[in-house]
Parts: C-alpha cells; structure tokens; sequence
C-alpha cells in the first residue's frame, strides 16, 4: 500500500523555481528553425508565382509591373499565413525564408495584416490599384 | 463605551471585516502553496479579492424552477453560519470573549450548517449537476462528521471542558499533537473532509459535475458561498491548531501554526488523487471511525490507571 | 432537464461543453443514483468539411490542410496523406526522409501519451501528476521546435520527402531531452502502477475482455491493453519501421491500468527507437521529386497514429486536385467500447473511461451519415442533396 508516491516531486518542487515561464517579462530565445514572418528577396524572384499557388492559406498575392527589370509587388497576408513553409519549398530560386524572431503579431486593427514587399513607387502604384502591365497572378479570394 | 469595543471587536477586528480578509488570503495561501507544490506560479495576492469583487458585479441568474427565496437566502445563511462560529474559536490569538460551555459543538455544528446550505443549494436548483453535487455533499457530511467530531471531542474530554477557550488554554501545556497523534490525524483528514479539499472533493468534481451544488449559482450568491468557505477554511484552522498544535496564544503563534497546518493540508492536496464518493464514505466509516475509537480507547484506558 | 418517466432516473449529459472534455461531443448517461444504466453518444459537433475541402485545393497545399485535421496526431496524418500520394505518383522518398519521418512520428508519439497521461489524471482529480507530465511534455514539443520550426502542427513533410535535417548539434539536444524523457516516465510508470490511491481510480475499472475489443472493433492501444495483438507498425510497416522495427506493448488485463501500462511501455519502445535511429540514420538527400500531376489510380494508405490505426483512402483523376480523399481516423473505432462499457460503472468513472480511449474528437468527425428516425433508413446524401434539403428544411421551418 504506497501512498503519495509523488512526494518527491512536490517537496523538490518547494525548493525550486517554477517551471512556468513569465512571459512577457522572461523570453526564451526563439530556435533556429522557428518559422515566423516571411522575407522575399526581390532580386532572386522571378515572378514565377508558384509560391502563391502552392500556398495553402492563399496568403501570398505576386503583382507583376514589369518582369524583366524584376518590377513586383509582393502581397502578403500575415493574418492568414500559416507559417508551414510551403513557398519557402516551392520557391526555385530561394527567394523566400522566414525569420525566427517575429512571432508577436497581435494588434488592434486589420492594417499590419496587408504587407506588401517592393519598391516604394511601385507598392503605390499597386495600390491605387493600376492595371499591371504584365501576366499576374489571379486574386484568390 | 461598553457599546462600541464589541461592536468594532464583531464588525472589524478581529471578526467580520478581519475576518473576511483572512479568509480571502488563507485562500491564497493555499492557491499559491498548491501551486508550488505543483511547480508552477500560481495566483497573484489579490486573485480572492478580484474574485470575490468581479463575482458581486456581476449578474445573478435565478434558475426558473428554483425557489426565490431559497435561492437568494442560503448563501447569506451559510456566511453568517461561519462568521459566527468564528466567535467561539480564539481568532488571531485572542480569547474567544462570547464562549460558554459547550460552545465546541456548536461551532461544528455552525460549520456544518454551512455545508448544509450548500447541500440544500443545490436540491434547491433541481438541476442534473447540482443534484447530484448536493446528494455527494450531504453523504460526504454524513459520513466525516461522527469521526471528526469524535476526534475533537477527545481533546475536550482531557482538558476536562467543552469550551474551546478553555481547550485551548489547556492545550498551551500539552501538546496534544505529541500525546494523541491518531487523533490529530482523524481530525486533520476530517478537516480536509469538511473543506472539501482533494482527495475529499468527490462534491466538488468539476470533470464528472461542473461545479457540483454551486452550478447555477452566479453573482451575489456564488460570490457569499465562496467567501464563506474562505471563512469556513479559517475558523477549522484556528480550531485545529488551537485544540491539537498548543494552543494560540498571541497572534504572531496564530499565524505560525495556521500556516504550517495549512502547508500540511496543501501538500496532502497535492499528494493525493480524488476518490469517488463511495470510497470516502468507505474510508471514513471503516478507517476513520476505528482510529478515532482506538484513540478513545487509549484514553479511557489510561484514566483509569 | 431531462428526468425520464421513473423520478429517480437522472440524464446527465457530458458535453458538448463540459469541463470533461476537451473538444466538444455529446455524451448522455442515464444514472441511477450513481450508477450509469444507458449511454449514448452523438458527434459530430467539430466536423469541418475537410474531405470536401481537400478536393478543391492542389495536392501541395492538401498536406497541410490534412496535418490541420487533428493538433496532436497531425505529423502522422501528414505522413500518411505523403506516403498514399507518393505511391500513386510511383516515387520513392529516400531514405533518409523516411527516416527522419519515423523520427519526428515517434516524437509525436512521445508528446500525445505524456499529454493523455496528464489529461487522464486530471480527469482523476489527480491535479499534481496533470501539472507534472504537462511540464515534462514542454520537453519534448521544445525538441521538436527546434527541429522543425514549429511546436504543433509541425509541418516537417513535404510530397516526396522531408523539409527538415539533423544536424549533429540536434543530435545531441534530442539524446538530451530523451534522458530527461526517460527518468521522468520510469517515475510516472512507478506512480502510475503502484499508488494505491490512483489505483483505486484505475484498477478493475472498465474491464473488456479480448473478444469484446474484437467484436467492438477497439483498435490501438486501447486494445493492445486488452491483449489483441495488432499494431500497424508490426503487422505493414510503412516509412522506415522495416529498418527499424518496433516491439509490441500488450497486456492482458484490459482494465484502465492496463491502457497506462500500455501507453507508458510505447512510450520506452519510442525512446528505444529514437536513439536507434539518430545512431544509424542514412545519408542521403531529403526529398525526391514529385509531379504536379499525380497520375489517376486509389490507394490506401495505413499507419499507426498514437490512437490506433489510421487509414486514408485517396483518389486521384490525373489533375492536380484529388477527387476524394477518405480519412478514417481511430478514435471513432474506439468510441462504441466508451458506450457499451460505461454500464454499469459508477458516475464518477466515466470521465475515466472516456479518457482511457485517448479521445481525440476533431480526428472523429468525417462524413455525415443522416438517420430519418420516423422511417427508420439512414442514407448517404451528397452535398447536392444535402443543400437542397437543407433549403427545403428552412422554408418549410418559416
């Protein structure tokens, strides 16, 4: 007949720290490996669009203005995104990644959800909503 | 002037007010002890506060078939059961100033007319949870009270009174954790039995009941039940302590030995596993009552020699 | 309130919100007094169209819809769905990837059983071994952040292979993680099997007997408990088990320890298992490749999630869409053994019961079957039927 067979755990544990982690004011370090926000390199894109049709979510949306002089405008939806990698795989010429530390999304209202990556006169163009002059990839809505 | 003292001595200090208080932070501390017996953080010091001030703002929904009356009135019968059973005991290491003879009954009998509340509570509420909630909280008093009372009267049968001051008084000079351990153990797991702590919170299930008898309650209600197993938990530490661990006799002993009988019943929380209310009822009959007999025996025996 | 005819006859209804569970599911015992006299349950309440969703997207991002059909076996659904695809479109993953599939399947494997024994004891009211294995779990869901980014839904499949390596520096963070592992569930398997007061909760409870697991149709671990002898992993083994096979946990007793006994002894086969493999794992490449266009055939694929057998049925015309795609998942295989074996037993065991099949409820609900309970048929209906009957339903309703 054993009782409290867990006795040496709980009176270990008055002696010790408590395994909980005081997030916000204690940060563990985020792994290598963590997949937070997505970065493009523009230069290494060709405007393929794979990334986007391969994208589970729908959370990417390629804007082509010009594809030899690598004119894009690359529309990204955090608020979607499921951080599973996939255009990072699909991307021929690895121009995606994601980086490791930006994993705090949260916010108040829908704005930080509609990122576009590009040049700043070309993002402006997009925006208003300009006829792309070259084949782009159809809007999923 | 008469007037006054005892009037302030009921309302702030150290009954009503006082009384509350420590109720909510003896609820802390046995939050935060099982917490870090758990290994983890636990609440902040105000969470019983916050409770208890959220709870009263709160709206209160009266079932539709339930007695009005009922309804609204146990909770405040059940805190008004122990805030005066509190009178009796010597809080905060004062003299009990309205005990009288035989005022040790009465207290159990005040805190069990809490338990009762709860019990009629939840009958009251004619709701599938509630009902079998309150038919576990009835059969659990059923079955600990007999013990718990045999074990506490022992002390009284050698302190050769039924006050409790007096008791106390008594206890300052013999340890009596020392000359009747198994009593002292009867009525700690009878304290834990009447508190409703783990492994004796069969009423209290929330994974087979929701919350047992208190399911419907909500607002007002919930928020006098809570506080008065707040103060329920503080009156039967007091009483504990002062009969089996040497009496309280200042304040600073009071606080001392409530807190370690408290840390004591954290850490059985912790240890152990619910049992279903069968085996309570099972354990207290056949365990309970034959230590508690045993310990009468001894006593008797060693009067007579 | 439902009271039946007889005034002492309670329904007590567990779910679909309950403090019980943990996903929702309607379940309705019939108690008398204490004792539980009928049992009845309904599902269905976390149904998401998944398999009518998974026909409208390519077979790249299927993969990860399917992970998405249940948090805690979603790597092994994952595998599955590349494992059926990969033989339709007749491409081999290489080795390596197999490898390291088994890897973090067994990792998974690790995570759900340290999971269901916290669920389980906090169903018991045993709070501090809930708290304490929950710790423990935060070991093994860190190991395997680092290894593929993400501590759920860890998305380490690719169609043809595996997204992520073992480097030498992860070799030695998850030698380390399993010594901790390890000790902490010898001393959870001593608790579990010796503490009198658990025990109590646990031993002779629920007992069902080989040839009732059979006739029920029980499979997994709730099984095995029971002494029927079937593990996926053994019988057809898949991905890497034919490198690396894997002995089975059985017992014979059937009652809720056995179901610890068993969970706990997959737990020292996983580690067992995991160390085997990061010694010896194969070189080679990670992925193989895969056309866009898997070529028309079915497959059936199955594996061994942590509850039990898990197939997939997949249906492919040639595009680069499915045309059907069937997950059979184990928990509603083990659902009739919580019913017929609640009987009987005490009120306060059911949770018990409930939590010894390791219930996993988003897994459960697939297609829809409609039951016409004035002319006694059930059919299948497809969404077109089921659309217009649904508008009939409505205007008829107004």
């Amino acid at each position: 007949m054993k009782f409290g067979m867990m006795f040496s755990d709980i009176s270990r544990a008055l002696f010790r720290r408590p395994a909980t982690q005081k997030y916000p004011y204690v940060r563990q370090h985020n792994p290598a490996r963590l997949r937070s926000f997505l970065k493009w390199n523009q230069q290494a894109c060709t405007g393929c669009g794979l990334c986007a049709m391969d994208c589970p979510a729908n959370a990417i949306h390629v804007t082509i203005l010009d594809r030899k002089e690598k004119r894009f405008v690359f529309g990204y939806r955090p608020d979607q995104c499921l951080f599973c990698g996939q255009c990072v795989e699909s991307c021929r010429q690895g121009s995606l990644s994601m980086v490791n530390d930006n994993w705090e999304l949260a916010a108040l209202d829908k704005k930080p959800f509609s990122v576009y990556f590009g040049e700043t006169d070309d993002i402006t163009k997009v925006l208003a909503g300009e006829p792309a002059s070259g084949p782009e990839t159809p809007e999923k809505a | 002037m008469n007037t006054i003292l005892p009037l302030l001595s009921l309302a702030i200090f150290p009954g009503g007010l006082t009384l509350l208080a420590g109720g909510l932070a003896y609820e802390w501390a046995d939050r935060k002890l099982l917490a870090l017996f758990q290994n983890r953080v636990g609440p902040r010091w105000f969470q019983p506060l916050a409770d208890t001030v959220k709870l009263l703002a709160k709206e209160e929904i009266i079932p539709d078939r339930a007695n009005k009356f009922l309804f609204t009135s146990l909770p405040l019968i059940a805190l008004a059961g122990g805030l005066t059973a509190a009178l009796y005991v010597p809080l905060a290491g004062l003299r009990p100033a309205y005990g009288f003879s035989g005022d040790l009954i009465v207290t159990l009998y005040l805190l069990s007319l809490l338990t009762l509340c709860m019990g009629l509570a939840g009958t009251n509420t004619l709701d599938r949870f509630s009902m079998i909630g309150a038919t576990r909280t009835l059969t659990q008093v059923f079955s600990y009270e007999a013990p718990f009372l045999l074990a506490l009267l022992i002390p009284a049968v050698t302190a050769g009174s039924w006050q409790i001051g007096e008791i106390a008084t008594y206890a300052q000079s013999h340890w009596l954790v020392v000359l009747q351990p198994v009593g002292f153990v009867v009525a700690l797991v009878g304290l834990m039995g009447k508190l409703e702590m783990t492994p004796f919170d069969a009423p209290e299930a929330h994974t087979e009941i929701a919350a047992g008898a208190l399911t419907e309650y909500s607002g007002r209600g919930l928020a006098f039940f809570r506080l008065a197993k707040a103060v329920e938990l503080v009156v039967g530490l007091t009483l504990v302590a002062a009969i089996y661990l040497g009496g309280v006799s200042n304040p600073l002993w009071f606080l001392v030995k409530t807190l370690a009988l408290l840390l004591t019943l954290a850490g059985i929380q912790a240890l152990l596993t619910r049992l279903r209310i069968d085996q309570t009822v099972g354990l207290w009959w056949r365990y309970g009552t034959i230590l508690v007999l045993l310990q009468w025996l001894v006593l008797i025996l060693i009067r007579r020699i | 309130m439902a009271t039946n005819k007889e005034p002492e006859r309670f329904t007590i209804s567990i779910g679909p919100q309950h403090p019980a569970l943990k996903e929702p599911g309607s379940f309705q015992f019939t108690v008398d007094g204490e004792i539980v006299t009928k049992a009845y349950v309904r599902l269905g309440y976390a149904h998401r169209g998944i398999e009518k969703a998974a026909e409208q997207r390519n077979w790249i991002q299927d993969l990860y819809l399917l992970e998405r059909v249940c948090g805690i076996c979603s790597h092994i659904h994952a595998t599955a769905y590349c494992l059926a695809v990969e033989e339709l479109a007749h491409v081999e993953a290489p080795p390596r990837a197999q490898a390291i599939r088994v890897l973090v399947a067994e990792l998974e494997r690790i995570h759900s059983h340290f999971l269901w024994i916290g669920v389980s004891a906090h169903e018991a009211g045993f709070d501090t071994l809930f708290m304490y294995s929950w710790r423990d779990r935060e070991t093994v869901m860190d190991l395997l952040e680092r290894l593929t980014g993400n501590r759920v839904n860890y998305s380490a499949n690719v169609l043809g292979g595996v997204k992520c390596d073992i480097d030498a520096e992860q070799t030695t963070a998850i030698l380390d993680g399993l010594n901790f592992l390890e000790e902490r569930a010898r001393h959870y398997f001593d608790v579990l099997t010796n503490d009198s007061m658990f025990l109590q909760r646990t031993r002779g409870i629920a007992v069902m007997s080989r040839n009732q697991a059979e006739v029920m149709g029980a499979i997994g671990p709730t099984a095995r408990a029971s002494n029927v002898a079937r593990d996926v992993r053994i019988e057809s083994p898949y991905a890497a088990y034919t490198q690396y096979p894997i002995k089975m946990a059985l017992d014979t007793r059937g009652d809720l320890e056995a179901r610890f006994v068993v969970r706990v002894n997959e737990l020292f086969e996983s580690f067992r298992l995991i160390r085997q493999i990061l010694a010896t794992l194969p070189e080679g490449e990670l992925t193989a490749r895969m056309p866009r266009r898997v070529p028309a055939g079915e497959v059936v694929k199955r594996v061994e999630a942590p509850r039990g057998e898990l197939y997939y049925f997949i249906k492919s015309n040639g595009t680069d869409k499915p045309e059907r795609l069937k997950v059979r998942t184990p928990t509603i295989c083990n659902m009739t053994s919580v019913i017929k074996l609640a009987v009987g037993h005490q009120l306060a065991d059911v949770p018990m019961i409930l939590a010894g099949i390791d219930p996993c409820f988003s897994c459960n609900d697939r297609t829809v079957e409609l039951t016409d309970t004035d002319r006694k048929t059930s059919n299948i209906m497809t969404w077109e039927e089921l659309r217009r009957y649904g508008i009939k339903f409505y205007e008829a309703r107004k």
